[in-house]
């Protein structure tokens, strides 16, 4: 009787969990689906999955287009170096708040975490002038330096975190082993924070990757736009076209597609193990 | 070579060290305080005491992983206040192992060579040897992950003891194992020294290992020094009740007394029970010219014996353990409770009356147990 009800209620749930998978994963299938077709076939009635147009048609036009690759291009620099310098940066300030005490710590502390109260849009005028006056304007440091802002906190907090859970002891016995702080945390935190880091690397490379508003603030020339932006570009008075827009969304998506396919087991360790102490 | 001396080293942690630490409370610390000792060339010594009492920081201190408030610290005639520990040419053993994860055993004990730029064929032959030594060979591709925490304290000493350090500071380092394994690895330790030429120091909280390896034990309370003696000294001739109770298990048994001098006699009196102290404690006491007071008799539990007849201290039993060869009995006497040691000799008859709940029991010392501590709870005979 409790068997029967347990498998009852099994099959209920794989239900209810298979309709919400098909829910989200519609509008991907669909831009997937569209990105292989023509854009006049796009709104064809009765819609059909496979028509005449499907073929990578589309695909062959983005990727032979030197200004689409170019928001590729910059979309990958600027994500690049976000994540670079957020990991370095924010693991030196993460080891500073875990092994050491120093004045206004408290304060500063809770700046950083202020920091991401704060509504971007209400940063963006202030950003605009301080870039502006820096003559960053319309360069890839515009963005780098804004994406740094949002990307930092998190990546300080949660190393701190982690940081903590790692024993004091580690440090202390690389320095008598003959080596010094510095070597203490590359040689050997660094190292054994790995899902820590892989969560916050990816968190980090999506945050630059997706982010629309400061690029498009920030940028102004066509060839320092990135894909956001570019997609966004397609939509003209006179025209959209959507299966360009689909088969650059696709692209656009699949790096972090393939980031999370590929760090998928740190992912998920990293967010669990930082969530202990912290 | 290599002497280690402290010289009036003290340790203060400010307030700002410590509201990180909210356990703490507010006001500076005085972990050490006025801390003087010269240990000789492969001297093994321990500092003992209860936790809190400044060990792991005095340890931290000498290597260099502290800062020194005050006072100096000489390593071989030469003052190290502010070397860095990498300088020192100290190695450590932590109470928690502090492996490194990710590096394998060879890796780990290899490490040190490394940072020193060691010649690759060299840090083979000399990791092999350690291994070797503490018998972890068949270990050296496994990762620390896989090891037991007998083997991962091997390996933690490994890595301490293959670059030959002059000293060689060991912070509580068989506190996570568990008893069995605690006794063996204490035998491997006193078994290493003789394999390397190291001077020693040696932290812990447990008296009997502190007995069982150290030339010489520091006992320390609060951050200041109570007594520094070989094992041997500081178990017959306690410096106060501090020592006396903290060395020996079970614990010294405490009496409030009274010794009375009667030329260059003197004799405890506790209750009705009045005894003469033994002949070489009366000269101690009379060259120094004690008087006649009230004092803290201490007397351990394997000097009390039971029922002996004449005038006794009387109590009833409340706890009797069978050890085997021997009971130990928790006599309830006055408001205190007297642990006595009642060997397990000849027949069944003679002790299983003090297996018995509620038994009442006699019980007296004689003049050779007697240890007699002021008001300030020194020992009136150091
Ligand atoms: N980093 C620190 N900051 C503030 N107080 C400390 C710190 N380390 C130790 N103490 C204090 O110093 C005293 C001695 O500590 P410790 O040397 O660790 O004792 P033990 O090793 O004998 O148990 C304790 O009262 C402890 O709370
Ligand atoms: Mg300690």
């Amino acid at each position: 009787m409790v068997r029967r009800q347990n498998k009852l209620s099994k099959v209920l749930l794989s239900i209810v969990m298979i309709l919400f998978a098909i829910y989200a994963a519609f509008p991907i299938v669909w831009m997937l689906i569209c990105s292989f077709k023509q854009n006049d076939y796009i709104f064809a009635w009765p819609p059909k999955i496979i028509d005449e147009s499907f073929g990578l048609r589309t695909y062959v036009r983005v990727l032979t287009d030197p200004v689409k690759l170019r928001f590729f291009l910059n979309s990958y620099i600027v994500s690049a170096a976000v994540v670079v310098l957020t990991l370095i940066i924010g693991i030196m300030a993460a080891y500073a708040f875990s092994r050491f005490d120093f004045p206004l710590k408290k304060a500063v502390n809770s700046i950083i975490v202020s920091v991401q109260a704060i509504p971007q849009i209400c940063l963006l005028i202030p950003y605009m002038g301080i870039i502006v006056a820096l003559q960053l304007f319309n360069t890839y440091w515009a963005l780098i330096l804004t994406y740094l802002v949002m990307t930092l906190p998190y990546c300080i907090l949660m190393m701190t975190g982690y940081f903590n859970t790692l024993s004091k002891e580690l440090d202390d016995s690389v320095r008598i082993d003959g080596g010094s702080r510095f070597r203490a945390l590359w040689g050997v935190l660094v190292p054994i924070s790995t899902p820590a880091l892989v969560s916050v690397g990816l968190y980090t490379f999506m945050t630059a990757w997706n982010e629309y508003l400061f690029a498009l603030v920030l940028t102004q020339t066509t060839n320092m736009r990135t894909i956001p932006i570019g997609i966004n570009l397609l939509i003209t008075e006179h025209n959209y076209d959507w299966s360009m827009m689909m088969s650059m969304s696709v692209l656009g998506s699949l790096p972090i597609l393939i980031l999370f396919l590929f760090f998928q087991k740190y992912f998920i360790s990293g967010m669990s193990s930082g969530a202990i102490k912290g | 070579m290599a002497t280690v001396e402290l010289k009036h080293i003290s340790k203060v942690f400010s307030n700002a060290e410590k509201k990180a630490n909210k356990n703490i409370p507010a006001e500076a610390t005085h972990a050490v305080s006025d801390f003087n000792l010269k240990i000789a060339d492969k001297e093994f010594v321990v500092l003992v005491g209860p936790s809190g009492c400044g060990k792991s920081t005095t340890l931290r201190m000498i290597a260099g992983l502290e800062e020194i408030t005050d006072g100096e610290l000489y390593i071989d005639d030469v003052q190290v206040n502010d070397m860095e520990p990498k300088d020192r040419d100290i190695a450590m053993v932590f109470q928690n192992y502090a492996l490194y994860p990710h590096m394998t055993v060879f890796d780990n004990i290899a490490f040190p060579l490394k940072l020193r730029k060691t010649p690759k064929e060299e840090i083979k032959k000399r990791v092999e040897e350690v291994a070797q030594i503490l018998d972890i060979t068949e270990y050296l591709k496994r990762k620390p992950k896989k090891l037991s925490g007998g083997q991962r304290q091997r390996v933690a000493i490994g890595r301490a003891i293959v670059r030959e350090p002059k000293v060689l500071l060991m912070d509580e380092p068989l506190s996570n194992l568990d008893a069995k394994l605690r006794n063996q690895m204490r035998a491997e330790i006193i078994a290493l020294r003789d394999k390397i030429n190291t001077t020693f120091v040696y932290v812990t909280h447990d008296q009997t290992e502190a007995m069982t390896l150290g030339d010489r034990i520091v006992i320390m309370k609060d951050g200041f020094i109570q007594q520094v003696a070989s094992p041997q000294d500081a178990f017959d001739h306690p410096a106060n009740i501090f020592v006396a109770g903290f060395i020996g298990a079970p614990a010294m048994n405490f009496f409030p007394a009274k010794l009375e001098r009667v030329g260059d006699e003197y004799y405890v009196q506790v209750e009705k029970l009045r005894v003469k102290l033994a002949d070489e404690k009366c000269a101690k006491l009379a060259a120094k010219n004690v008087a006649s007071q009230d004092i803290t008799l201490g007397v351990r539990p394997s000097h009390i014996r039971v029922d002996q007849g004449g005038d006794e201290l009387q109590g009833t039993i409340e706890v009797s353990e069978m050890m085997g060869t021997e009971v130990h009995l928790h006599v309830k006497h006055n408001d205190n409770v007297v642990v006595i040691i009642v060997p397990v000799a000849g027949s069944y008859e003679k002790y299983s009356k003090y297996l018995k709940h509620d038994q009442k029991v006699g019980f007296s010392f004689d003049g050779e147990a007697c240890h007699v501590f002021d008001a300030e709870g020194k020992n009136l005979e150091a």
